[in-house]
């Protein structure tokens, strides 16, 4: 074949036009014709400024919105349909999880914690690798918050209810006093955890153990001293809880755990039951206790069948 | 360095415009990669920098990588081989001139407006529609300027590499256009899922229409020119040319195979990236082929030693790539750094190495004398080679570790800590590639402008 002008110019457009039919014109039509899915609403003035922030400043290329089939953290229980993008433009499916996906972050967490999280995401995780956006001024975090709270659209909205409603009631019981605030909090975990105590001994290990799921997780809010004064506090409402006058409040190791595993919806207090196994969760507890609150339950009565290995 | 014997002498000022600013860009461009990386690895460095932010930084760095190193880098080249292939000479200098201009004004608007936020957010094509204008402009402008010389040839013979430049500026231009929605200024988008079929389809082109051909066409004039040795094989070079159009421009979709798209959209991409191995085989094969037993002489010379080891990791790359459009292995490698570590070979070690290698190999013959430091050269293609190697290992354990932690069950925070040590790594290798950008910037200037030694030939 002699190559000329003509054969490489006309031949290679001609070529990607064919391949623009079919790798754009077709797909076009098929997808154009995508219906709303159930959790379908277009978003809101302040939702929508929130999003051009997330896009100036990058937000996309560290958080996917794409659940897949395959995920188990937030948001994996509900795998993405093509009807959830209708409204986005452009769409912001995102390329790396360098943070979590965000489809359904919004309601996860109250609008405090994600503030505290904008101003600095170490205050509220210290582990986090995230950029601090205090630079965007209140105004704007407040937007973006508003975006980050519509993700997942009409199951955010669900969500960010249930925030909304526990919030108030978090709040009245906070307001009320320690004594009202720690019968509230004990009032929510269910009956039957509330007389477990940690089945663990303390030992040295586990408080080491402890001591770090505390420092990775806990310390942003509840402060290295355990009372509630941490970097995020000022953020915070009802503030972080300060462990060191829970003495002699019946404070047990199964309400610490229930409480770690599950986290107290409407107040900034996050769950931990996909990052911290069980172990994990008694360790972090029996610190918060031995230390902070200065009593623990570790290995009293009630017992049920001793574990295979544990120290005396 | 014996000059070839010419009864013009070109002034090539388009060339050594195109030089310099692959060499300059460069700086930024891997500047800003070193900084993103420095950044994940400590976070409140730049605390409340908004400008430097790493969702600002991130594109910076990518378009500065495309646009600003290779891209121009790779044009250097065509500029000086076109015209020899042709025997004549660039249809205007002065046009060339504009271009090289107006494509750096371009760059530093691409980074003011990166830097302010002003983006649309779509990755690989971020840029705003103002700067949109500029890329296209350059690219129409090179298309005349080619085109032209091709048109004014008193050598009727189109070698491989001269249809390998003329496709990849006119379909590049087109593909731009296309994928940046340039018919919509406001925004530069579509809605919902077909915006990013569009994306991804432009988004793969920037590496399948834009870096490959360029790579491809300066391979082909300088690994056999520097062996002094003709092509093993006009029909691979066909048979690579036509299957990288028909074959590369179909595989986009490969980015979305997680996404609600639709399946046979799939499945035409995993076909195909699967099938890429056609058009690379060609190419290589012909390449290698043509240098057998002339490793010597590669050798010897700096600009091909940099070409060679360019298609190495062309092959690499690539089999890579194939792989990775596999459904199963993208259950693991998808979202995390196993692909940042793919980009680096391919932009790095395939385009970035045989841009740099151009580059070289062109220099003397351009201003008529030899390199400044061929030493500097050789130490600026070692610190390259262990930074794309060391990019290599540490993107790709670090993506091995968040996938399988992922596939089974780990949320995201709990692996930061296991992967923070890598971020160390990876940062600590960009530093090496950064130093290599300024040693190279330093040659190619002195390149440009000492007067050499009497005695020197």
């Amino acid at each position: 074949m002699r190559m000329t002008l003509s054969s490489v110019v006309i031949g290679s457009l001609l070529i990607l036009f064919a391949i623009i039919f079919i790798a754009v014109v077709l797909p076009y039509a098929d997808t154009n014709k995508t219906v709303p899915s159930e959790i379908f609403r277009s978003r809101d003035a302040v939702e929508a400024a929130g999003r051009k922030l997330y896009i100036a400043n990058g937000c996309v290329y560290c958080h996917s919105q794409s659940i897949r089939t395959i995920d188990w953290g937030l948001g994996a229980e509900r795998i993405a349909q093509a009807g959830d993008y209708l409204a986005d433009q452009p769409i912001l499916l995102g390329s790396a999880r360098t943070g979590p996906d965000l489809s359904q972050a919004g309601g996860e967490h109250p609008d405090d914690w994600q503030i505290a999280h904008f101003i600095n995401p170490r205050y509220v995780r210290p582990l986090s690798i995230m950029p601090a956006f205090a630079y965007l001024g209140d105004e704007n975090i407040k937007k973006l918050t508003a975006y980050v709270q519509s993700l997942g659209l009409k199951d955010a909205d669900r969500r960010m209810a249930r925030q909304r409603h526990w919030k108030i009631e978090a709040t009245k019981a906070y307001e009320a006093g320690p004594v009202a605030n720690v019968k509230w909090l004990h009032d929510m975990v269910p009956e039957g955890w509330r007389n477990v105590p940690n089945p663990y001994p303390t030992t040295e290990a586990g408080l080491a153990r402890g001591h770090k799921i505390y420092q990775d997780n806990c310390l942003g809010c509840h402060g290295p001293i355990g009372d509630g004064m941490g970097p995020a506090q000022p953020w915070i409402y009802p503030p972080p809880l300060n462990f060191t006058i829970l003495k002699d409040r019946d404070v047990s190791g199964g309400i610490l755990y229930y409480q770690i595993m599950n986290g107290i919806t409407g107040s900034a207090m996050p769950y931990f039951k996909r990052e911290l196994e069980s172990e994990k969760i008694w360790d972090v507890g029996n610190y918060v206790a031995v230390y902070f609150i200065g009593e623990t339950d570790a290995n009293a009565d009630p017992r049920g069948i001793d574990a295979s290995y544990e120290p005396q | 360095m014996s000059a070839e014997p010419n009864s013009m002498t070109p002034n090539y000022y388009t060339a050594k415009g195109f030089c310099f600013t692959s060499a300059f860009w460069m700086i930024l461009a891997t500047f800003a990669g070193l900084l993103g990386a420095t950044e994940l690895m400590a976070p409140d460095l730049t605390e409340n920098i908004g400008w430097l932010v790493f969702g600002r930084i991130r594109p910076i760095h990518i378009n500065l990588v495309l646009f600003g190193f290779v891209t121009p880098g790779l044009l250097a080249a065509a500029c000086y081989i076109l015209p020899k292939l042709l025997k004549t000479e660039l249809f205007s200098e002065k046009l060339g001139v504009v271009t090289v201009v107006l494509w750096n004004i371009t760059l530093v608007a691409i980074v003011v407006t990166l830097a302010a936020g002003y983006t649309q957010g779509r990755e690989y094509a971020e840029m705003i529609w103002p700067v949109d204008m500029g890329v296209v402009a350059v690219f129409c402008l090179l298309i005349v300027n080619f085109v032209m010389t091709v048109k004014r040839r008193t050598e009727p013979i189109l070698y491989v590499s001269v249809w390998y430049v003329l496709a990849a500026v006119i379909l590049t231009a087109c593909t731009f256009s296309l994928g940046n929605i340039i018919w919509r200024p406001d925004t530069g988008s579509l809605k919902g899922i077909p915006d990013a079929i569009i994306l991804w389809f432009y988004g793969h082109n920037v590496f399948g229409l834009l870096l490959t051909p360029l790579s491809a066409a300066v391979t082909y004039y300088v690994l056999p020119r520097a062996c002094k040795t003709p092509l093993y094989s006009h029909t691979l070079s066909l048979l690579g040319f036509w299957s990288l159009i028909v074959v590369y421009t179909h595989i986009g979709t490969h980015h979305l195979l997680q996404v609600p798209v639709p399946t046979w959209l799939k499945v035409i991409a995993i076909v195909d990236s699967v099938a890429m191995v056609i058009p690379v085989m060609a190419f290589l094969i012909n390449i290698w082929y043509t240098v057998q037993g002339k490793l010597g002489e590669i050798h010897a010379d700096v600009g091909a030693k940099f070409v060679f080891t360019g298609t190495i990791m062309y092959f690499f790359v690539s089999i890579q790539g194939s792989m990775m459009s596999l459904p199963q292995v993208q259950r693991v490698t998808h979202f995390n750094n196993w692909v940042v570590g793919h980009a680096h070979i391919g932009v790095l070690g395939f385009a970035g190495m045989i841009a740099l290698g151009g580059l070289y190999y062109i220099l003397p013959k351009i201003t008529g004398k030899p390199l400044f430091s061929r030493l500097l050269a050789d130490f600026q293609y070692w610190m390259i080679l262990i930074g794309v190697v060391g990019f290599t290992v540490v993107l790709t354990i670090v993506g091995l570790i968040q996938g399988n932690a992922w596939l089974n069950g780990e949320a995201v925070y709990r692996i930061l800590p296991s992967i923070h040590i890598y971020y160390v790594a990876r940062a600590s290798i960009g530093l090496i590639v950064f130093t290599s950008a300024l040693i190279g910037v330093y040659n190619v200037i002195r390149t440009l402008t000492y007067q050499p030694k009497e005695s020197a030939t």
